[in-house]
């Protein structure tokens, strides 16, 4: 471990370009896949936790289950969907980042969506109730109830980037680990794990928790500034 | 104003089993019954927040219906953003603040606020406005005594000036006193009396009232 | 387990160290770094057995025939797949060439003080002109597996190639059969493989055509060997057999703990032809259900199975470019 920290700290204060690289390629993935599902997710978990209408309950559990789906079979899905043989062929985007990041966002919406659906449908009875009383109408509501996400959204962002820049499944069976074009830190600390280069993935691994650390740091200050 | 007739039921279980009640302009109507009585079911279809059986209509839509649950939700803002939301006439948001000894929590956070002052924050905002009915589901329970009395007149200083009919389901069967003129009981989901409240309250008809009013304090405890 | 302990208390040792303030605290902490260091550089798993002819590795070079008889998940023929067979003919044919070959033999001398990887006698040569990269086939998909690219391989030969001749070459790496794979979906406009009997079932099929100039669709140029290690106590005693196939034997009659791939990697697939035959073993499961007690299959990469077998201390079967990284980092963790 300690010769891993070291080489962890080297690796950072010799700017390696490979490194560099692999960062980049992550932060644009994550950024990209998380934002994405962020933007998809919210607005759709909100509606759902809020709406009724008949077979809400059935919705609410394909996402709840679509939230459990192992990443490898959503790659493997997707493979077969972008592959040269497959439907989706002419687009040409396997072993892209873009392929690497619908393959994130379909594995992580629905997460966004069944964490926000829970959130809201503990509160939604009551702020319906309390506005329809105000004699508010559906947009209005629909924005006080908008409001009281902020503070969930942040978290559920965070754990949609978590789960983004954790994962290991999908991209490397969509992206290929293609050194300098779609190799990320997870795929890369396999790569050097099954090369028998403990130290440089573990390394890689420390440089991983202290990135989401400083992401939960700046959104978590986000969150407290905001939601105030 | 009319309320049409509506039945609630949940599964087997009719909850709630009302004929058509006109309610006149002006006037203070308590709504009283043990728990499970169905009197909170009833305020809610009256203000359209749960549809009864049949999805029936029970208002003529044309009146503007204020209500506030028996459970009102603190906005994510603070204590004047609650009551002015959407806008709203300032002076009156600080006289009502005032009356309910919000002034001082004004700027502080809704989310923060204890059950009896979340519940006087509800009726300054339900009070913000006029209307043709308001209906209110038990204001006064979180609040001590004190509060609760002043709230008393606040309510009856609003439907004097607005000019509307009052529903008021409350438990406190001294505050219903102090404030009806007319009075409805409710017993398992049936409305069971209605009338003048001094008659309904003090000197009722049936037994199940009777029970009630025995159990809550006596009938002529207070004067 | 034990080592990583010692490591872990070693770490906390030295943490409680420097967080003291005084400096000669901190010298006093270097030291103990220096010397943990040095007592995990020990790997107590040697190799026993190389260059037997039973464990020689041949790679070849396929390029993928653009009238291949693709076909879909549902099995319907595809048509229109895109491959970059120009690139790939470059690519092929500079492999081929006097310059990669010398490159490629002498990869691993600088570093381990030993090649990796021998120059196959008769290979296929190429003395022409090699096309440089135009517009559309500046970009090349080259599929192989993890153990040429792990190797180091690969990163010596490209980056010669793509400078000299204006290509960007994509290499991914998976284990031999889905590198295949890859290549039968219409992923890769090559291969670079090492498991004789699945790409002869890829020509077979079709997949693979002759280019101009040479004789075969498979172009085997380099081989090394497989390498047996164990334990460096050896208490099967691999050493003193005559040839690998008896030292596999000794293995399994000794019950002797083995780690197996058990991915369906070239490595895999070169172990189950070593063991003998009346014992069965094959990739299905239940084929060594009867030998768990000593035969463990892993299904992990080459690096997590090196140190199953030295934390085990078991047997193992790998290629020499892994075990010789595995070894300079000290079987770290």
């Amino acid at each position: 471990m300690l010769t891993s920290l070291q080489k962890a700290i080297e690796l950072i204060l010799t700017g390696n370009r490979e490194l560099g690289n692999i960062l980049l390629v992550t932060a644009r993935m994550c950024l990209a896949s998380s934002l994405i599902s962020l933007l998809i997710g919210a607005p759709v978990g909100i509606w759902l936790g809020a709406a009724e209408f008949p077979g809400r309950r059935i919705f609410v559990v394909i996402f709840r289950t679509l939230m459990g789906m192992p990443p490898v079979v959503c790659g493997l899905l997707m493979y077969m969907l972008f592959s040269g043989v497959g439907p989706f062929r002419k687009y040409k985007l396997l072993f892209t980042v873009t392929i690497m990041v619908i393959a994130q966002v379909v594995l992580i919406t629905p997460l966004v969506i069944a964490n926000m659906e829970t959130y809201v449908s503990s509160l939604a009875q009551t702020v319906k109730e309390t506005a329809k009383g105000l004699d508010f109408g559906f947009w209005k509501t629909l924005l006080l109830l908008a409001n009281e996400c902020v503070y969930p959204l942040f978290s559920t962002y965070l754990l949609a980037f978590a789960r983004s820049v954790a994962e290991v499944g999908a991209v490397s069976m969509v992206g290929g680990a293609i050194a300098w074009k779609t190799n990320v830190m997870t795929t890369a600390i396999m790569l050097y794990t099954n090369r028998g280069d403990f130290t440089l993935g573990v390394a890689l691994g420390i440089i991983l928790i202290a990135i989401s650390l400083l992401v939960n740091i700046a959104v978590t200050v986000m969150q407290r500034r905001l939601s105030r | 104003m009319r309320i049409g007739a509506c039945k609630k039921t949940y599964g087997r279980r009719v909850v709630l089993n009302c004929p058509e009640m006109f309610y006149e302009p002006g006037l203070i109507y308590a709504v009283a019954g043990p728990n499970g009585s169905g009197k909170s079911t009833y305020a809610k279809i009256a203000a359209g927040v749960i549809r009864p059986d049949g999805n029936v209509k029970v208002t003529d839509g044309k009146e503007v219906v204020r209500y506030m649950p028996q459970k009102s939700f603190p906005f994510r803002m603070s204590v004047e953003k609650n009551i002015l939301l959407f806008g709203g006439d300032r002076k009156r948001a600080e006289m009502l603040m005032e009356a309910l000894g919000l002034a001082e929590l004004k700027k502080q956070s809704a989310a923060v606020l204890s059950g009896g002052e979340t519940a006087k924050m509800a009726l300054a905002r339900v009070l913000m406005r006029p209307c043709d009915l308001l209906i209110l589901d038990e204001p006064a329970a979180a609040m001590e005594m004190e509060a609760a009395v002043r709230t008393e007149s606040l309510i009856d200083e609003y439907r004097r000036e607005c000019g509307c009919a009052v529903l008021l389901v409350t438990h406190d069967l001294s505050q219903a006193r102090r404030m009806a003129d007319e009075a409805l009981f409710f017993f398992r989901g049936e409305l069971r009396e209605h009338g003048k409240a001094d008659q309904v309250l003090r000197h009722p008809e049936k037994e199940e009232t009777r029970r009630f009013l025995d159990f809550y304090g006596g009938r002529i405890t207070e004067g | 387990m034990k080592k990583l302990l010692s490591r872990l208390m070693a770490g906390a040792l030295v943490t409680g160290m420097i967080t003291g303030t005084a400096v000669s605290a901190v010298s006093a902490a270097e030291s103990t770094v220096t010397s943990a260091a040095e007592s995990m550089a020990e790997v107590s798993t040697v190799i026993l057995k190389e260059a037997d002819d039973n464990m020689i590795n041949t790679y070849s070079l396929l390029a993928v025939n653009p009238d291949a008889p693709f076909v879909d998940a549902d099995g319907n023929p595809v048509s229109d797949v895109t491959l970059n067979t120009a690139g790939a003919e470059a690519l092929i044919d500079w492999f081929l060439s006097e310059e990669a070959m010398t490159l490629a033999a002498e990869y691993g001398q600088e570093e381990y003080g030993d090649s990796l990887f021998y120059l196959l006698e008769g290979a296929p040569v190429f003395e022409g002109e090699i096309a440089p990269a135009s517009e559309e086939t500046s970009v090349i998909r080259l599929s192989t597996t993890t153990s040429v690219n792990d190797s180091g391989l690969l990163g010596a030969l490209l980056p010669v190639f793509e400078s000299e001749y204006g290509y960007t070459v994509e290499v991914q790496s998976a284990g031999t059969g889905k590198a295949i794979a890859a290549a039968k979906d219409g992923n890769a406009d090559l291969i670079l493989v090492h498991a004789k009997s699945q790409e002869e079932e890829f020509v077979d099929g079709g997949f693979s055509y002759v280019l101009p100039g040479f004789e075969s669709e498979r172009l085997s140029f380099l081989y090394n060997y497989f390498v047996l290690c164990g334990p460096s106590d050896d208490p099967a005693g691999v050493k003193d057999c005559e040839s690998v196939l008896d030292a596999f034997a000794a293995i399994a009659d000794g019950k002797y703990p083995f780690i197996s791939r058990g991915d369906g990697s070239g490595t895999h697939t070169k172990e189950l032809s070593l063991w003998p035959e009346a014992l069965g073993i094959t990739d299905a499961p239940e084929s060594f259900a009867d030998y768990t007690d000593w035969y463990t299959s892993a299904n992990a990469g080459m690096g997590a199975c090196l140190v199953m077998a030295e934390e085990m201390g078991a047997y193992i079967l790998t290629d020499k470019a892994t075990f010789l990284t595995f070894q300079a980092n000290g079987g770290n963790m």
